[in-house]
């Protein structure tokens, strides 16, 4: 079976993930935190980062999650807790879907569009999620260059307007604020569930845990950059824009006579989120086949019903964005670290196999 | 038996591409949210006015001139709109002219005088929150109201718009002559620990043009009236009719802003004396006397900052470093005086004071507006908020000012 490479698992870790995080999390982070957005951030990153390696860890055995799961609380529990997990991703995979969406609402049309424009996703994410998960090491050998030329792109443009000052005096918001922005900002962060998911569909290497970690904490060293930077850029009036990073680097001298030439660097990072969005889909259809026998028609009948019905519910919250958003990054925000952090934890309690369990 | 299982085998991929081409369909059919350019309004430049019952928006909206070649550049016309909000402005403009109005290209807002004095950032407000308008245009004082500005016809530029774009070009930027701001630094201005902002203040004077030598017809912004609209709105020439003063625009004044309100104006040699403070001067002019004669300095380079130390008592330092040149002299001088650029030390000594002088009368006018231009109070609370908070209301008015002037003749 055609398996991802480490490498590539380091390159989700180091440059995809990170940039689902540039969207509405840093002007969330703002509102929170104020000029203190740096350290829920890097709360956050920690705190995944540690499940990265837990979940790094548990992949090891060389198991899928549902086989993990077998072994120790039996196959019908299994197929239970591994439905759990499935709705999981499909509840992780609105934040990135509807931030998607406003994003084609606001940044590219003037007026309020018809949601059919934003369809055409879901039939890029139909056909991902009836791929096998595997498949997706050879999307991030090519996604990994977009997202660095974008974000190196909007960081050079960005940063000699950036007034580093802004983010003093630290510790102004309090605890309160730190925490409340350390809370509110667990939506973005599901990086460790998605391995679970891929668990089994990699050859593990010796180190990679370790090794994982540190790729995921250097591309959230860059993300804290980016949040320094456009806290800088828009000092106390950072929480009222919208889409950070399709708007720090309009400011450089250069555009005036050059035009918005940072649209091609947005675009870039536009198009990897593009297929960040549809991973929680991805690894939800993936979850179920492995529990339910990986039958070919099972994938594609999933995937055209999950995809179908993201759309659908998409249509039917066209103008409940924001009470939608801050359901889940407010009121339910605690899903995120019961699957995300306490769940690959856990992973290291599940039983090993009976050959490993006699060596 | 082999063709229904290959059949089926390629059902999931032909149902796939089947519902891809629905969806296809779908897609294209919807107009993406576009509107026919036709029935935009591309606004230029809006200015904005308070009145009794809210405000009075000015919209400068471009307009093709189709097919006559007779003149080139930008035609305009001024459409205008009240409401009790500027987004009811907006809507009224739509309502009379049947135009989407789009701000998109929108590079210059304008604020009448006393909408500034009154408050303004309930002006702006609506500038920011939009989405579809840059936050890095322009925004600026005028004297009088923003109507008649816009409306006013300009000497030199087919539309007032452009003619006050110039104004704020990053050449006149670097002369020190005018202070450029943008709606974005404003608001961060405004909404920062200071309070306290500056927008540039536009004057305008009568221009006699005398006989038009080709080139543009005279302005394609006339008054004449327009169905529904209350403002100008009209095309290119005005045939035999009395044609308005020309104007050309000044914006050497710098209009003072505390807690939103305008509280002071910097005449053009504070406003020199501040963009040099700023750092912002790389080929800007001032003059001197050298022995009681006049003589223009040219600075080539300067830098400049503001201090503050608490300790007992607030220490402000406001330090400017030129490095100038002899630009001119009022006076014939002999040829080696000519190719010789060098500023004697007479003229050295008195550029000194002259900047001395500028920079304490332009703190004077700072304390007096209640006006934190240098954004003391910020870097107060940035630095220590234990401070911040017992000096906060007092720091201006209480602070000892110390000047550092160096300037540094150049051969």
């Amino acid at each position: 079976m055609h398996k991802i490479s480490t490498r590539q698992i380091y390159f989700f870790l180091a440059a995809i993930a990170p940039v689902g995080k540039i969207m509405l999390m840093p002007t969330q982070l703002a509102f929170f935190s104020k000029n203190d957005l740096l350290f829920p951030a890097v709360m956050n990153y920690f705190l995944q980062a540690g499940a990265v390696f837990l979940a790094l860890l548990f992949a090891s055995k060389n198991r899928t999650f549902y086989d993990a799961l077998a072994d120790t609380v039996g196959k019908a529990a299994a197929k239970i807790i591994v439905c759990l997990l499935a709705l999981f991703f499909l509840y992780a995979s609105i934040l990135p879907l509807l931030e998607q969406k406003l994003y084609v609402q606001k940044t590219l049309y003037d007026t309020l569009p018809s949601p059919v424009t934003f369809f055409p996703f879901f039939l890029l994410s139909a056909y991902l999620c009836a791929k096998p998960i595997a498949s997706l090491g050879r999307l991030w050998d090519i996604l990994l260059p977009v997202s660095v030329v974008g974000y190196a792109g909007i960081m050079a443009l960005s940063v000699s307007n950036a007034d580093f000052g802004a983010l003093m005096p630290v510790g102004i918001s309090g605890a309160e604020g730190i925490f409340g922005g350390f809370a509110y900002s667990l939506s973005w962060f599901f990086d460790s569930a998605l391995i679970l998911a891929l668990a089994g569909k990699f050859e593990y290497r010796k180190g990679m845990a370790w090794k994982g970690m540190l790729f995921y904490l250097a591309g959230g060293a860059a993300i804290v950059f980016f949040l320094a930077v456009f806290y800088g850029v828009y000092s106390d009036i950072a929480l009222q824009q919208t889409f950070a990073f399709s708007e720090i680097s309009k400011y450089f001298s250069g555009i005036t006579v050059l035009g918005r030439i940072d649209y091609f660097f947005s675009f870039a990072l536009v198009f990897v989120i593009l297929f960040y969005g549809s991973l929680p889909l991805h690894a939800g259809v993936e979850c179920v086949c492995n529990a339910f026998g990986d039958k070919r028609y099972l994938r594609i009948v999933l995937s055209v019903v999950v995809n179908v019905g993201l759309l659908v519910c998409v249509y039917l919250l066209n103008f409940k964005l924001y009470v939608t958003l801050q359901t889940v990054t407010k009121m339910l925000f605690w899903i995120f670290p019961v699957f995300c952090v306490l769940l690959p934890a856990l992973c290291l309690l599940l039983k090993r196999r009976k050959h490993e369990t006699a060596a | 038996m082999k063709q229904p299982r290959k059949f089926l085998k390629s059902l999931p991929m032909k149902l796939y591409i089947l519902l891809a081409a629905i969806l296809t369909i779908v897609f294209f059919s919807n107009d993406f949210g576009l509107v026919d350019i036709q029935k935009t309004a591309v606004i230029l430049a809006a200015g904005v006015d308070r009145t009794e019952n809210g405000f009075h928006l000015t919209a400068q909206i471009g307009k093709p001139k189709g097919s006559d070649r007779s003149s080139c550049g930008t035609a305009s016309v001024d459409v205008e709109g009240d409401g009790e909000t500027i987004s009811d402005c907006i809507t009224e403009i739509y309502s009379k002219t049947g135009w989407v109005p789009k701000l998109i290209f929108c590079d210059l807002v304008l604020v009448g005088e006393d909408t500034a004095k009154e408050e303004v950032m309930g002006a702006l407000g609506y500038f920011l929150r939009t989405e579809y308008m840059p936050d890095s245009c322009s925004v600026a004082v005028c004297k009088g109201t923003a109507r008649d500005m816009l409306k006013s016809v300009s000497a030199i530029e087919d539309t007032t718009s452009a003619a006050l774009g110039k104004l704020f070009s990053d050449a006149a930027k670097k002369s020190g002559k005018v202070m450029k701001q943008s709606l974005k630094k404003f608001a961060v201005d405004y909404y920062g620990a200071s309070e306290s902002s500056y927008l540039p203040y536009i004057t305008s004077e009568p221009q006699d043009c005398g006989g038009e030598s080709g080139g543009s017809e005279g302005p394609s912004s006339s008054n004449g009236g327009a169905a529904g609209s209350t403002g100008s709105a009209g095309g290119a020439g005005g045939g035999e009719e009395s044609k308005p003063d020309k104007k050309i625009f000044k914006a050497e004044q710098t209009a003072l802003f505390s807690k939103g309100k305008m509280t002071a104006l910097l005449d053009s040699d504070q406003t020199f004396t501040f963009s040099l403070l700023k750092g912002n001067v790389e080929a800007g002019s001032f003059a001197v006397e050298d022995h009681g004669e006049p003589v223009t300095v040219s600075v080539l380079k300067n830098k400049g900052g503001a201090d503050l130390k608490v300790e007992n008592k607030p220490q402000v330092t406001l330090s400017v470093s030129v490095k100038v040149l002899l630009f001119d002299r009022g006076v014939p001088s002999p040829v080696e005086d000519l190719a010789k650029k060098e500023l004697s030390k007479d003229a050295v000594e008195k550029s000194k004071q002259l900047l001395q002088e500028q920079i304490t009368k332009l703190w004077n006018t700072c304390v007096e507006a209640d006006c934190d231009l240098f954004h003391l109070t910020r870097s107060l609370y940035r630095s220590s908020p234990k401070k911040y908070a017992e000096w906060k209301e007092l720091l201006l008015s209480t602070a000892d000012l110390t000047v550092k002037a160096t300037v540094e003749s150049m051969q």
